[in-house]
């Protein structure tokens, strides 16, 4: 069962998916020099208007495991340690502990 | 080599622009155009964390099935444990501050008796 942060950050991830597409319109209104800066600003308040689980930025790799947010093998999705058990257990194809 | 002429260079990009069917933008304003030509990043970001099965979500769709989820049995059996040491949460307050209310009552009792 994931904890409580990976819960948010799943919800965070599918509010991205859902605003992207009028997030990235206001985006291209509100950057773009030629157009008339108070539709620009329209645009940008519009923007601001949006809610914290819309913006990509909100989203944070976490292990999958564990919800870990820090030394996360982002290819995995899983922290460091976690890496570990799983590479060593063999459940992680092509990845073996190095020996020489 | 012979030099340039600066009309000549221009001509060229906008040769090059129409060509290559690239925006034609001498003094470099931004258009907000990278905007739409990124692409989009929510489909796989929702892809990030591996597919878990709703256990109570099953159960609640399909009663014949008669599915069992042992991760919340095993919550209220600790529960019941925890209450049987004494060690359970507090029951919830039925009125709000109730010490402060009486506390504010008595103020005005007195400022009352102190005015009469």
């Amino acid at each position: 069962m994931p904890n409580i942060r990976v819960l948010r950050d799943i919800k965070a991830r599918h509010g991205v998916r859902a605003n992207e597409i009028a997030r990235r319109a206001y985006l291209y209104v509100a950057r773009n020099q030629s157009l008339p800066p108070q539709v620009r600003h329209q645009a940008q308040l519009q923007l601001n208007t949006f809610g914290r689980y819309t913006r990509p930025t909100t989203v944070k790799n976490r292990c999958s495991e564990t919800g870990r947010g820090r030394g996360i093998m982002s290819e995995f999705a899983l922290c460091r340690f976690q890496f570990r058990l799983k590479a060593l257990k063999g459940e992680l194809n092509g990845i073996q502990k190095a020996s020489w | 080599m012979a030099a340039v002429i600066p009309s000549r260079l221009t001509a060229l990009t906008r040769l090059r622009c129409s060509i290559f069917q690239t925006s034609y933008n001498p003094t470099s304003v931004r258009t907000g155009a990278k905007y739409l030509r990124a692409r989009l990043r929510g489909p796989s970001m929702v892809k990030y964390y591996p597919a878990v099965i709703n256990i109570s979500q099953l159960a609640r769709q399909y009663p014949s099935l008669e599915l069992v989820n042992e991760d919340e049995e095993q919550r209220l059996q600790d529960i019941e444990d925890r209450k049987k040491r004494g060690k359970g949460a507090p029951k919830k307050a039925k009125t709000k501050g109730t010490f402060y209310n009486s506390l504010g009552s008595q103020l005005l009792s007195i400022i009352l008796f102190l005015n009469s």
